[in-house]
């Protein structure tokens, strides 16, 4: 019963895990483009959670979900319209490469300097303490609020993708952007908005990780190995599969961890490994 | 009034390579101009420079009296100016009514809707939640116009729309564009087939590597004249 509650706590840490590859799938899909400061990005949206907590101790931490994403969003519009746009533009992938390489090298030494380099955690108050009973097993209430949450979002941005103008919009530019153009589209302008969409995720889901794990400023690279391997698990340019990738990993490290209580990441790391040997396309990938 | 579209001593590079050489010509509105010439003439790279994919280097151009200088193709494209690439250039992840629907993206205002792409071309209907590039050659290249249409253009560069395609539906795509031409927007067209793009414009225009080398109305053009122009003996 035990390793029963271990897979399914692991899967409800799964659905962070998804959101954390969601942003870099997101940004590789539509711009081609690798956000190698993806996992300095999630821990500043932790980072700033620790601040507005603190700041507003009178409002439930769990609310913060709001500004975090909403900071994010404007920090990754700012972002591509700053830089990364200008990178975008040489049609060279090293550019952006280098570009977001020595942009994670400056934020986690900003951080360092902000915040020091000790290890903290968000408290979020009861609701990351309570839980309750089902089949015998012990289920916290914040892991499945956060899974549904991450569910909910995979859901509306397939949706918005799918069936809105603006998906539209941003399928096409990723298709061909000069052609976009001449419908009267700016290629730039879709990849602001995206990168926003992408930070937005980002930041919230290093928040929300934050309330059940220690971070320092050097935490972004553990993150975005996470994000990366989600992706391939998942199988490039597929979001439910993403999803999936979140889950395997999670209950992989849960249970790892339980198994070997030193080492839970390794058996994650090795669950990335096995699915690149036998299932290089990922979970979604065999289907299509 | 001045003409649609004016273009004066137009030069365009790809790089450091020039493609065009001081290209003038105009196109009053509601007329079609043929553009002829071999492979290589510099007819695609011209409607690359009037979209502005690739902007001219020295010359003006002027859409409407407007100067097109600088101006980004997206911007163009706003103002009124649409293009039916050459390969078509669909977009494969959209469906074809979701390529068409990419045209409305202007909101430019006018006669071209979804139910009036749909009554031109039928069969794209049927098709409509297809992915576009599973359709067949011809029926791409009606997406392509559609698409191009849905943006209500003043002005509309059609690129070789007869490329690829067996003559019954190279029939039947230039019996859509007599229709086309009857709501009264101006054509600028890349053709191959130098009879035809003769037949359907008002006036026509040789390049020859980059050069302009026959200008003047289409029709009792003699044959030897173009034949001069198009080879440069």
């Amino acid at each position: 019963m035990d390793w029963i509650t271990t897979a399914v706590n692991g899967a409800l840490l799964g659905g962070l895990y998804g959101l954390f590859g969601l942003g870099l799938a997101l940004v590789f899909g539509v711009m081609r483009v690798v956000n190698l400061a993806h996992g300095e990005f999630i821990v500043l949206g932790a980072y700033l959670g620790v601040f507005l907590v603190a700041a507003m101790p009178q409002v439930p931490p769990w609310l913060m979900i709001v500004p975090v994403a909403l900071a994010g969003y404007a920090i990754g519009w700012g972002l591509q319209a700053g830089v990364v746009n200008h990178a975008v533009r040489t049609r060279d992938p090293l550019t952006p490469l280098m570009l977001t390489f020595g942009l994670s090298v400056v934020l986690r030494n900003g951080m360092v300097q902000l915040f020091g380099a000790d290890s903290r955690a968000i408290d979020g108050g009861a609701l990351t303490s309570t839980g309750f009973d089902l089949l015998g097993m012990r289920i916290g209430v914040y892991p499945l609020l956060v899974l549904l949450l991450a569910a909910a979002l995979f859901a509306g941005l397939q949706w918005l993708l799918r069936r809105s103008e603006f998906g539209r919009v941003v399928r096409a530019t990723a298709d061909a952007p000069e052609v976009a153009r001449l419908m009267g589209v700016a290629p730039e302008r879709v990849f602001n908005r995206v990168m926003g969409l992408a930070l937005a995720f980002a930041m919230l889901a290093g928040f929300l990780l934050a309330q059940r794990t220690l971070f320092t400023p050097f935490s972004g690279v553990e993150r975005m190995l996470v994000a990366f391997e989600v992706v391939i698990i998942g199988g490039l340019g597929s979001f439910w599969g993403a999803l999936a990738g979140g889950v395997v990993l999670g209950m992989a490290q849960l249970l790892g961890q339980k198994f070997d209580s030193n080492a839970g990441p390794l058996y994650a790391h090795l669950v990335f490994v096995a699915t690149l040997m036998f299932l290089p396309k990922g979970l979604a990938g065999e289907r299509r | 009034m001045p003409p649609l579209l004016e273009l004066d001593a137009v030069d365009v590079f790809h790089g450091d390579l020039q493609a065009v050489f001081g290209v003038s010509l105009r196109v009053e509105a509601g007329q079609a101009l043929a553009l002829i010439g071999a492979n290589g003439a510099g007819k695609t790279t011209l409607l690359r420079a009037i979209a502005g994919l690739t902007p001219a280097r020295r010359g003006t151009l002027r859409f409407d009296g407007y100067p097109l200088a600088g101006l980004r193709a997206e911007r163009i494209a706003a103002l009124g100016v649409a293009m039916v690439p050459e390969g078509r250039l669909l977009f494969p992840s959209l469906s074809v009514e979701e390529n068409l629907q990419m045209g409305q993206l202007t909101r430019r205002a006018g006669a071209w809707t979804l139910a009036r792409v749909y009554e031109l071309f039928p069969v794209l209907r049927e098709m409509r939640q297809r992915p576009a590039t599973r359709l067949s050659g011809g029926q791409q290249q009606m997406v392509a116009i559609g698409r191009a249409l849905m943006c209500n253009p003043r002005l509309l560069l059609c690129d070789e729309l007869s490329l690829g395609l067996a003559p019954l539906v190279v029939e039947e795509i230039y019996k859509a564009f007599a229709r086309i031409r009857a709501e009264g927007l101006a054509i600028v067209l890349v053709e191959q087939d130098v009879a035809r793009a003769c037949a359907v414009s008002d006036t026509m225009l040789c390049l020859l590597k980059g050069r302009v080398t026959l200008a003047g109305p289409s029709h009792h053009v003699p044959r030897e004249r173009i034949a001069a122009a198009y080879f440069g003996e």
